[in-house]
């Protein structure tokens, strides 16, 4: 929205325009005056002045506004309208969980990026009535970069804690005395509308009104072609009417007949456009009334530069809104009606729920709100839908509104309010006229999938899942967009608590849902939804595929969702957590540990019970990879607790017992592992996992004979396991138990059974777990075939991992082909040049060649600088991605 | 501070007009000199949407009075004043 051009016969303000001019060089300027002090006459004729040197993001608040990220995105949209940018960002769009903090930064950044400085005018900031957005709001301004400011008016003293501004002195305030008008400029104001006043005539004017702007400007509408204007300021004067009300009806008194009823009847719209006034008067040619009344300087503003859409001045409308209300009662219903027809219409949801509601028609109200309830959610206006639940009369309880309720409590957390409206809300469908039948069934059977998956229930989620079966049948075009809303979410639901199972079975109907759903999404243009399937999606990747892949796939869910700037959403934790572990699991602990910090700042604003374990497990994995046992300890004790109150969701919390037995094995504990060890039930018991769990602790007693013992079914087969990694771990804790017991040649061929079972993924972490260093140093080089990678584990192993600085590039003309970086991976190990040659089936000659290559690419002189260089330059992991 | 809705006089500079008094229905409107005074029985809720009332229309206030002359304590036992 920009300013609207400064209409004429507003005069030329100088003193307060310098005034404002001078404020504006500050960091925030706060216009504070009551209605009609001519706030926003100012602003707009500050900003319309040639040679306005700032750039201004204008933004005036809506009326009531209680949603805060409808405020933040109309801002975020202002600043870059102000700015123009074109970045590769995505414009801004909502997203159901609101994330107050991001969107603060996010403007902040904006403001920093544009450099010749952006001014923020907020206009009618009394009418902002969220206190969270207050709370931003405030820092915002206190963190306003350097070429920033910001102008802000209203009409009270606002809750803005800006104490530090002001002692340092950067902020400003032009206040109602300020704004006031002088004598003098009260006769300005009569000579350029070309009224003529005699001197006395002037300053009764001034003195009646106070120089209260609205009233001189309503004043001088009457007085304009008044054919005795002495008289009408005598008259003015002596009466004792309040200014607003005396002059307001002089104004419409001089207006024809058609003008005061188009007046009188728009008074309760927001915003009028010609149509729409159309349709309140019942005549054509509003659009043209509309245009010679803000022409006419009449309290009637245009919105937009085509001169479309107008609004009165809220002052203006509040009189008239009474007005109406007084003489024309039984008329009002009918409006309401009709204006909520003409939004419903044109897809204005909210503005056509609110005049149904004015209207006094709560059931059709509440079918509305229900109906919309999915996609005004999705759009991110959630606080607008609880506020106009709030609306509805507290008595009379509409049963299509437990639907919205079990929405909002659901949105909440509040789990078990949530099934209790769910309840009301199905047993009222079941009655429900037919033709809205089915669309209530849908809506509930989507909000039960919704419940269950926050429960972790799969069973409760895929008997939901029923209708999506079905395919799309809506009549209307509102119909299959309501539809495709509903669907896309169950989608993403059911594919989601599939993923969250772990479970080999679950898996491709996962992957399926999941894709469909991101399909769906994307064309029916809900990226959020979108984004949510993919990272879900690229969670879920691991069980059937390869820890690149999944790494690929979630790599491309967080660009994409950094690309619309919710790369710090709740909705990209999954993708982040995967990919933090899978480079946990591959020995990446440093990028790793960057991938975990971002999981844990996305998931500051929800923390669900099923990623929160995740995110602690990982972190404790993370810390033993590391050899840190007791920070591991401490979180896996902290992601075992998080199991226990996962009632339903058992995959997870069964993960983690293992881990944490072995670290208090590890850590000497073996007494508390024991015993934790003899709770378990029979079955987990006997799972490979717990067994290697046990071989710890023997190892840990100095039983290696035992420790055999324990891995012998996880070796042999007979155990059941998760998956080949557990056998993986039972080869080491084997292999170290042989070498405890003297059996060298035995501990060998663990330990390459090991690496073979190693390579495929290239895991590090149980080697580092498993503390498996001098098992693999005693390992002949030439008795295994997984030099490669020995080498690269054992430099993970001496805490050589890649340095944590910014990855610097080779430039291309530098870059080592795929050939030479088979052969880079092999220098670290002590195998020669002719070894190398023979592991990787090609001629000495070809090695020799590839070497001297890399050692002129990498401007060194040996094999050792050579090395160094390539860990330096991360291009030994480089190698790992296929 | 008491829940209970107690009488409040609230006085406003100049005479209002019908339209501006429809806006204040549950009040009673008496003019006293060259201003109005609207009386009625308020809770709290009620009379700060009074309040906002009068500060969207723009109108003077002058000041706001509690007419309950005595405030007793529950244990008191006494009967409030009208």
């Amino acid at each position: 929205m920009t300013v609207a051009r400064a209409t004429l016969r507003l005069i030329d303000r100088g003193d307060l325009l310098a005034a404002l001019d001078r404020a504006a060089a500050g960091k925030v300027t706060i216009i504070s005056a009551p209605a009609g002090s001519g706030k926003t006459s100012l602003l707009r004729a500050w900003a319309d002045r040639p040679g306005q040197p700032q750039r201004l993001a204008v933004l005036q608040v809506q009326r009531d506004q209680q949603d805060a990220q409808q405020f933040w995105l109309a801002l975020v949209s202002a600043v870059r309208d102000a700015s123009g940018t074109t970045s590769g960002a995505e414009p801004p769009a909502a997203t159901p969980d609101f994330n107050g903090q991001a969107m603060v930064d996010r403007v902040l950044s904006e403001l920093a990026d544009a450099s010749d400085g952006i001014t923020l005018v907020i206009d009618d900031l009394h009418e902002l009535s969220s206190p969270e957005a207050f709370a931003q709001l405030t820092r915002l301004l206190t963190g306003l970069p350097p070429n920033a400011h910001a102008i802000l008016t209203t009409r009270r003293d606002l809750r803005l804690r800006l104490h530090q501004l002001r002692l340092t002195g950067e902020l400003a305030e032009i206040r109602a005395a300020d704004l006031r008008f002088t004598g003098r400029e009260t006769r300005e104001l009569l000579d350029a509308s070309g009224i003529t006043l005699s001197e006395a005539g002037a300053a009764l004017l001034h003195q009646r009104t106070e120089g209260w702007a609205a009233g001189l400007r309503l004043a001088a509408i009457s007085l304009a072609g008044h054919p005795d204007p002495e008289r009408f300021v005598a008259e003015f004067s002596g009466s004792d009417r309040t200014v607003a009300e005396y002059l307001i009806a002089e104004m419409l008194e001089r207006q024809s007949a058609d003008v005061q009823d188009l007046l009188l009847r728009t008074s309760l719209l927001d915003r009028v456009n010609g149509e729409l006034a159309d349709l309140l008067t019942g005549r054509a040619g509003s659009e043209q009334i509309l245009l010679s009344l803000e022409d006419a300087n009449a309290f009637v503003v245009s919105l937009n530069p085509e001169r479309t859409l107008f609004r009165y001045h809220h002052l203006f409308a509040d009189l008239l809104r009474l007005e109406l209300r007084r003489t024309l009662p039984e008329e009002v219903p009918v409006l309401h009606r009709r204006a909520a027809g003409w939004f419903t219409l044109h897809g204005q949801v909210v503005n056509a729920i609110r005049h149904t509601q004015a209207a006094g028609d709560w059931a059709d109200a509440a079918r509305l709100l229900a109906d919309h309830s999915f996609s005004l959610t999705l759009d991110g206006q959630a606080q607008t839908m609880q506020a106009l639940l709030r609306a509805f009369p507290p008595g009379a309880d509409q049963p299509e509104l437990a639907l919205v309720r079990a929405m909002g409590d659901l949105a909440q957390g509040r789990l078990d309010e949530a099934a209790a409206y769910l309840a009301v809300a199905e047993t009222y469908a079941e009655t429900a006229p037919p033709e809205r039948q089915r669309r209530l069934q849908v809506a509930v059977a989507s909000l039960r999938l919704s419940l269950a998956r926050r429960r972790g229930h799969l069973a409760g989620v895929i008997e939901q899942a029923r209708f999506l079966a079905s395919p799309v049948t809506g009549q209307s075009d509102e119909d299959i967009a309501l539809d495709s809303d509903l669907r896309t979410v169950a989608l993403m639901n059911l594919g989601t608590a599939e993923a969250w199972t772990l479970g080999l079975p679950e898996a491709p109907d996962a992957e399926r849902h999941l894709r469909e759903g991101a399909d769906l999404a994307r064309e029916i243009g809900r990226p959020y939804l979108e984004v949510g399937c993919l990272a879900q999606l690229g969670f879920a990747s691991l069980v059937l595929h390869s820890y690149a892949t999944t790494q690929r796939r979630c790599r491309e869910a967080i660009a994409l969702a950094e690309r619309h700037g919710w790369g710090a959403e709740p909705v990209i934790a999954p993708a982040l957590i995967m990919l933090a572990g899978t480079m946990v699991w591959t020995g990446e602990f440093d990028e790793g540990e960057r991938w975990l910090q971002r999981t844990r700042q996305a998931l500051e604003t929800d923390t669900g019970p099923d990623i929160t374990l995740l995110l602690r497990q990982t972190a404790g994995l993370l810390h033993a990879g590391r050899g840190r046992n007791h920070e591991a300890l401490e979180e896996f004790g902290a992601a075992e607790y998080l199991g226990s109150q996962l009632a339903e969701s058992q995959a997870l919390a069964t993960r983690t017992t293992r881990w944490l037995l072995a670290t208090q094995a590890r850590l000497g504990m073996t007494g508390h592992a024991r015993a934790l060890l003899a709770a378990l039930d029979d079955e987990r018991a006997s799972s490979g996992e717990i067994r290697n769990t046990l071989a710890v602790i023997c190892l840990a007693e100095g039983d290696p004979a035992a420790a055999l013992d324990a891995v012998a079914d996880v070796l042999d087969g007979t155990a059941s396991v998760l998956g080949y990694v557990t056998v993986m771990e039972a080869h080491l804790l084997a292999g170290l138990a042989y070498r405890e017991l003297g059996d060298q040649r035995a501990a060998n061929q663990a330990a390459e059974s090991a690496l073979a079972l190693a390579e495929a993924d290239r895991l590090v972490l149980p080697f580092a777990m498993t503390g498996s260093a001098e098992l693999l140093e005693a390992l002949p080089r030439h008795e295994t075939a997984h030099a490669a990678l020995l080498a690269e584990i054992l430099d993970v192993l001496h805490g050589l991992s890649p340095a944590a600085k910014e990855q610097s590039a080779l430039s291309p003309a530098e870059e080592l082909s795929p050939g030479e970086l088979r052969v880079l991976r092999y220098l670290p190990t002590n195998l020669s040049r002719p070894e190398i040659a023979s592991e990787l089936s090609v001629s000495l000659n070809t090695v020799s060649t590839h070497v001297r290559s890399i050692y002129s690419k990498l401007q060194v002189r040996d094999r050792s600088s050579a090395v160094q260089r390539a860990r330096e330059l991360r291009l030994l992991a480089a190698g790992r991605t296929r | 501070m008491d829940p209970t809705p107690a009488r409040f006089a609230i006085r406003i500079h100049g005479h209002l007009g019908a339209t501006v008094l429809s806006a204040f229905p549950a009040l009673m409107s008496r003019r006293h000199g060259a201003d109005t005074v609207l009386t009625g029985l308020l809770d709290r809720s009620a009379l700060y949407g009074v309040l906002a009332e009068i500060e969207a229309l723009g109108l003077d206030l002058v000041e706001v009075r509690c007419l309950t002359s005595q405030r007793k304590s529950p244990e008191s036992g006494d009967r409030r004043s009208p």
